[in-house]
C-alpha cells in the first residue's frame, strides 16, 4: 500500500517588511502623501512649510513622486501670481493606504514577537 | 523594544498627529456652509402660513415650493426664496472657500456641493414646468393617507439634503453627512406620503403605536397623522447643522488661536 503523502505545512505569510514601497516609505515623502491626503489640493509653499523643508528639498521628493504616479503637480495662478497645488492621484491614495497598513502589520507582528520573547524570559 | 519596532511605531504615531493637524486646518471652514444651510432651513418657516400655530384644515399645492407640504403664504415668495436664496448661499459659500484655500493653502472639494445643490434646483425647476393634467391638490381633512413620490418630491428641500450629503463628503465629515441623511429622511417622509406626517402601515407595525398616540395627542392610534406644523420640522432638520456648525467653528477658532 502506497504511504499517503505528509502532511505539508502552508509556508509563512511574508514579512510585513516587504510589502513596504521604497518610494513612499521614505520619511518624507509619506508625510507629503499624508498632507495630501487629507485635502483636496495643497499649495507648494504650505507644504513646504508644514513639513519644515527647503524649496528645493520638496522639488526633489515631489519629482519621485510625480515620476512614480503618486501625485500631480498644478500650476496655477492666484490672482496674478503664479503659483503651484500639489493633488494626491488615486494611485497615491492606494499607495499610502498600503503603506500605512504594512506598518500596523509590522508593529502588530514586532509586538508579538516582543510579547513572546518576555514571557520566555520571565519562564526562564 | 525591538529599535524596528520603535521606528515604526513612532512613524505611525507622527503620521496620525499630522494627519489629525491637516485635517483640522483644511476643513475647519465647514461651519460656515453649516450654518448658512440650517439659517436657511429655519427662515423657510415663514414661507408658511402658520408656521407653528396648529389649524383644522389646509390645502396644499404641488409641487411644494416652499419646502413641505402645508398652506404658503404666497407661492411667489416661496419660489423667490429658494430659487433666488439658495444661489445665493452657495455663492457666500464659494467666496468663503476661495478666501480660506487662499489664506490657509489647502482647498476643499466645494465646487461639487455647490453644483450638486443647483443641479438639482435646476432639475427641479425642469420638471415643476413639465405641464399636468390637473394640479394635484391636497386636503388635510380629506385626503386619505398615501404615497405620493413623484410629485412629493418636488420640493427645495431635496437639492439641500443632496448638497449636505456632498458636503459632509468633500468635508470628511461624518457628522455632516448624517445630518444631511436626516435631511433627506424627514424630506421624502414629510413630502412623500400626504397628509404631511402620515405614517405608512410599516412604519406603524415597526412602532408598535406606541409612538403616534403620544405625539398626535390620540392614545394607540395606529396610521394616524404626526400633528408637528412646518417650524418644528425644520428646526427638527436644522439641530443637527447647528450643532456641526457650533462643534466645528470653535475647533477651528481653538487652532486659529492657539495653534
Amino acid at each position: 500500500m502506497a504511504d499517503s503523502p505528509l502532511p505539508t505545512e502552508p509556508p509563512p505569510p511574508p514579512h510585513p517588511a516587504l510589502a513596504l514601497d521604497d518610494v513612499v516609505h521614505q520619511r518624507v515623502r509619506l508625510a507629503i502623501l499624508t498632507v495630501l491626503s487629507e485635502t483636496q489640493e495643497c499649495r507648494f509653499s504650505t507644504l513646504r512649510d508644514e513639513l519644515s523643508l527647503t524649496d528645493g528639498n520638496l522639488n526633489r521628493h515631489l519629482r519621485v513622486l510625480e515620476q512614480a504616479g503618486l501625485l500631480r503637480v498644478i500650476k496655477a495662478y492666484d490672482g496674478r501670481r503664479p503659483s503651484t497645488w500639489l493633488r494626491l492621484t488615486r494611485q497615491g491614495r492606494a499607495a499610502l493606504r498600503a503603506e500605512v497598513a504594512a506598518l500596523e502589520q509590522l508593529v502588530a507582528r514586532l509586538r508579538a514577537a516582543n510579547a513572546d520573547h518576555a514571557d520566555g524570559d520571565s519562564v526562564t | 523594544m525591538n529599535p524596528d519596532h520603535g521606528h515604526a511605531t513612532q512613524t505611525l504615531t507622527e503620521l496620525r498627529w499630522l494627519r489629525r493637524r491637516t485635517r483640522v486646518r483644511a476643513h475647519g471652514g465647514a461651519w460656515l456652509p453649516a450654518l448658512g444651510i440650517a439659517v436657511l432651513l429655519l427662515a423657510s418657516s415663514a414661507l408658511y402660513r402658520r408656521p407653528f400655530a396648529s389649524t383644522y384644515g389646509i390645502s396644499v399645492d404641488s409641487p411644494y415650493w416652499a419646502g413641505l407640504p402645508d398652506e404658503q403664504r404666497d407661492p411667489l415668495a416661496s419660489y423667490l426664496f429658494w430659487f433666488l436664496g439658495t444661489p445665493l448661499l452657495f455663492a457666500a459659500v464659494g467666496l468663503w472657500y476661495r478666501w480660506r484655500s487662499r489664506s490657509s493653502g489647502l482647498r476643499v472639494a466645494w465646487p461639487l456641493f455647490v453644483s450638486t445643490g443647483l443641479g438639482i434646483l435646476l432639475l427641479l425647476a425642469v420638471l415643476a414646468a413639465v405641464p399636468q393634467q390637473q394640479p394635484q391638490q391636497l386636503d388635510a381633512l380629506n385626503s386619505s393617507g398615501g404615497h405620493f413620490w413623484l410629485p412629493g418630491l418636488l420640493t427645495p428641500l431635496v437639492p439641500i439634503a443632496a448638497a449636505v450629503l456632498v458636503l459632509g463628503w468633500a468635508e470628511r465629515s461624518r457628522a455632516l453627512t448624517v445630518a444631511g441623511g436626516w435631511i433627506a429622511v424627514l424630506t421624502v417622509w414629510l413630502c412623500g406620503w400626504a397628509p404631511m406626517g402620515y405614517l405608512p402601515g410599516w412604519a406603524t407595525d415597526l412602532l408598535g403605536g406606541d409612538l403616534t398616540g403620544p405625539l398626535d395627542g390620540v392614545p394607540n392610534t395606529l396610521g394616524g397623522q404626526i400633528a408637528w406644523r412646518p417650524g418644528i420640522w425644520l428646526i427638527l432638520m436644522s439641530v443637527p447643522l447647528v450643532a456641526f456648525a457650533a462643534a466645528r467653528g470653535w475647533q477651528s477658532w481653538r487652532v486659529s488661536r492657539y495653534g
